[in-house]
């Protein structure tokens, strides 16, 4: 039977490969050969061996594969794994909405109403679906007899359901108290564990999720969070070393909410479902709509964040253990991004403080109190007590993109408008991927191979850029706004190329009872500068005294003279004044009358352009320009900032009260760091603007 | 068959053993190819693994109406089955003749060896038991 072919080749797993390589084992030996016939005994033989090779060599794989982190496929298994790092994935989080809820006609035999915790509230409906909402805790609130009402403000209220179950503790069939809660829904950061005594004593304790060993001991009330092999949330108990152990008899009981996730981010608007103390005449307002909603985590999630976490080993010390703890808070909040960078690359520097920016899923900024809750409840415990977390909101930079496309009519069945709807829909949708976070870049380039790749009809297509800041000005308060755009800005020549929307009113600044409407705010138009500075090239030497500097250009009237140093040589030129008119200048150095010896003198001038001044106009009566104030703030080109100077509009003409300034970029590379976030505003019907043209 | 050289060499179906080495006992050239024809003839389609149009699928047909029709059907995928899945069989001819008396089909399979001059017949009775 020895031969060349007489090894056989195990490295197959394909059931084909197996069997080809079993006929060439059979090929070395010549007592059998009808292996390569189908109807052959043999051939039922190899079959068999080649099906059951197959069979143990897939079970094999995939058991090893589902034993690694990396390659394991089932929730179980990556779960079990994520386990062994300590990590517990998150589960379905509820999107949670403040309100204000007013109870109207209280009577005077009610001087305190109680909110109870878990009070229903319907939601308007979000994509044809209105959903319950629920108090997270009970509140009081003190009747006002003057008016009437009891008011109960800045209620935290979480979409839905609540539910909850309950075990008999009996340690020989169940010795950690194990509770399956047999819900998908269930959001664990609104877990209340109690553990009531006996059947027959009703004193209760209220038990605490587990999340440091180093501070446990035999009588921690903690109860210790899971997931079960079939997706299931498990909690259980200590064994009396590690955290209290319960005792027979005991009730453990499980209160918690079951929430459809994401699906109700948005509601602002709900009505309560019962009464309140009797009343049912309640005013329910809002303040912060539904957001930070989330689905169960998916196994990728996990597989991503659970080593991360374990790396962190729950201190935070570099950048990435604050990314991962704020991402994985145990408060419920979710976040789309989180940036962190230490102070001292602030400009100017900010040492000992840790800035964090974060971007909340659903909204543009946290509130103060959630800023709040992560720096005391998530980040001051794992991080080093002489750094102080500062948080900084997002700086959002939007960007209005218009786009003009050729396309031929003869190689689409598109009509102009279903073509403009697709190329809209992929420049949203890259925007969305690509921008949308810290740290992310907008190229043109790529934006416009999206473009070319929307359809094959598309010839030619080119992109114009313009960014954005959006603020929400003080009105009537003058305010000083500094609006950094992050990238220099295009100076306007023929026009100006800084505008505002929508239109502002001002106050007349000689009729103060009268208000002007229809303001704008603009770039003054200034064609060319004057002289902003001159530097010195070469001090030259030997000079007895300060040389003559003439400036010669296409402008006039500037004028500047120089300082000696100490050692003869040029120190400094002074601009008395920078005239105006320049595009282009030299400046002449001239020893002064007498100084036979000074020479080699040479300097460079720098021509005004670095600063731009802004104006407020408004078209008057008979439509003429009219210039409202000639200096409401300024422009740096360089740096890419613009101020508004005492801004104080008395208001803006859009419900929201937000102003728009829009300023155009001299390159068509954005790139955002540290706080800077650049979007495409997907509430904004302007911001991505396509025009098509058939080609003829 | 007086060739001495036996070209083709399989086990034997009945996985006997030789009376003298107690190796497992082999069946050889028109003995093998018989009993590798009549292994295809009662394999069904999508019986062997990963080759699902292996087989004559036989019986499906015997709970058909009995008549020419079907006999022809029969004839045909019994010729179709051992063309493509026995090279080793040249076939001559293929005839089912039903026997309705007896509810059943009689299957004459003449084919010729490679190889060898004469040519071998296999007659085999199709009936259904069930």
């Amino acid at each position: 039977m020895a031969g060349a072919n007489s090894n056989i080749q195990i490295t197959d797993l394909d059931f084909n490969s197996i069997k080809n390589n079993l006929k060439t084992f059979l090929k070395s030996q010549d007592t059998l050969k009808d292996y390569n016939y189908e109807g052959s005994a043999l051939s039922v033989l190899l079959d068999i061996l080649a099906y059951n090779t197959q069979y143990q060599a897939f079970y094999t794989n995939m058991a090893a594969n589902e034993m690694f982190l990396d390659s394991a496929i089932q929730r179980s298994s990556v779960v079990s794994l994520a386990k062994s790092l300590g990590y517990t994935p998150k589960s379905v989080i509820a999107p949670t909405a403040t309100v204000n809820i007013v109870v109207n006609g209280v009577n005077a035999s009610t001087p305190q109403l109680v909110l109870p915790s878990h009070t229903q509230l319907m939601s308007e409906a979000i994509n044809g679906v209105n959903y319950t909402f629920v108090t997270t805790d009970t509140m009081f609130a003190d009747t006002n007899f003057a008016t009437s009402t009891a008011t109960f403000p800045n209620v935290q209220i979480k979409q839905g359901i609540p539910a909850s179950s309950s075990i008999l503790v009996n340690n020989a069939v169940n010795p950690t108290s194990l509770i399956e809660i047999n819900n998908s829904n269930i959001d664990t950061t609104t877990l209340q564990v109690t553990v009531q005594q006996s059947s027959s004593n009703s004193d209760y304790q209220i038990f605490n999720l587990a999340d440091s060993y180093l501070t446990l001991d035999g009588n921690s009330k903690v109860y210790f969070l899971q997931e079960g092999i079939d997706g299931n949330y498990q909690i259980y108990f200590g064994d009396g070393v590690l955290g209290q152990q319960l005792s027979d008899g005991n009730i453990v009981t499980v209160n918690y909410i079951s929430s459809s996730g994401i699906a109700a981010a948005g509601a602002n608007n709900f009505v309560i479902m019962n009464p309140i103390n009797g009343y049912s005449n309640i005013t329910v307002s809002p303040v912060v709509a539904a957001s930070q909603g989330a689905a169960k985590e998916t196994i990728d999630s996990i597989k991503f964040h659970a080593p991360k976490a374990f790396a962190a080993q729950k201190r935070a010390v570099s950048k990435e253990d604050y990314i991962n703890a704020i991402q994985n808070n145990n408060l419920g909040y979710n976040f789309d991004a989180v940036n962190v960078w230490g102070g001292q690359e602030n400009n100017p520097p900010v040492y000992g403080q840790v800035m964090i920016s974060v971007k909340p899923t659903g909204a543009y900024t946290l509130t103060q109190n959630q800023k709040n809750l992560l720096a005391k409840d998530v980040i001051e415990p794992i991080s080093m007590v002489t750094v102080v977390p500062t948080f900084v909101d997002p700086d959002y930079t939007y960007l209005q993109l218009t786009t003009n496309v050729w396309y031929d009519p003869k190689k689409t069945n598109l009509t102009p408008n279903q073509l403009q709807t697709s190329i809209k829909n992929a420049i949203a949708s890259y925007a969305a991927t690509s921008l949308n976070t810290f740290n992310s870049y907008f190229s043109l380039t790529d934006f416009n191979k999206v473009v070319s790749n929307v359809n094959q009809s598309i010839v030619s297509n080119e992109m114009e850029v313009k960014i954005q800041k959006k603020i929400y000005p003080n009105l009537g308060a003058p305010t000083t706004y500094n609006l950094e755009f992050g990238v220099p800005l295009a100076k306007g020549f023929f026009q100006s190329s800084v505008t505002s929307s929508p239109a502002i009113q001002y106050r007349d600044a000689t009729i103060t009872s009268s208000v002007i409407d229809g303001v704008f705010i603009e770039e003054v138009p200034s064609s060319t500068g004057g002289v902003d500075s001159i530097s010195v090239l070469n001090p030259g030497f030997n000079y007895i005294a300060a040389p003559t500097i003439t400036i010669k250009g296409d402008g006039t009237g500037a004028t500047a003279y120089a300082v000696l140093s100490g050692t003869n040589t040029i120190k400094q030129i002074v601009v008395t004044n920078p005239g105006t008119g320049y595009t282009s200048a030299i400046a002449v150095v001239t020893p002064a009358p007498g100084d036979s010896t000074g020479q080699a003198g040479a300097v460079q001038v720098n021509l005004q352009g670095r600063y731009g001044t802004l104006r407020a106009y408004y078209n008057n009566t008979s439509s003429v320009k009219t210039t409202l104030n000639n200096n409401v703030g300024t422009i740096d080109y360089q740096s890419g900032v613009i101020t508004l100077n005492s801004f104080s509009p008395i208001a803006v003409d859009t419900p929201l009260g937000q102003l728009t300034v829009t300023a155009t970029p001299t390159t068509t590379l954005l790139s955002s760091n540290y706080n800077k976030i650049i979007t495409v505003d997907p509430f904004d019907s302007s911001a991505i603007i396509v025009n098509v043209y058939a080609k003829t | 068959m007086a060739n001495l050289q036996k070209i083709y060499s399989d086990i034997d179906f009945t996985f006997t053993k030789k009376p003298v080495t107690a190796d497992v006992a082999l069946s050889y050239d028109q003995q093998a190819v018989t009993r590798s024809i009549r292994n295809l003839l009662l394999t069904n389609h999508y019986e062997r693994p990963f080759n699902p149009d292996l087989g004559a699928g036989v019986g499906a047909l015997l709970f058909e109406p009995m008549n020419s029709l079907t006999s022809s059907q029969l004839e045909s995928t019994i010729h179709t089955a051992i063309t493509n899945y026995e090279p080793r069989a040249i076939l001559k001819s293929v005839v089912v003749s039903p026997l309705l008396d007896k509810n059943s089909y009689g299957v004459t399979i003449t084919f010729f060896l490679q190889n060898a001059t004469q040519a071998t017949t296999i007659s085999v009775i199709l009936e259904r038991n069930r």
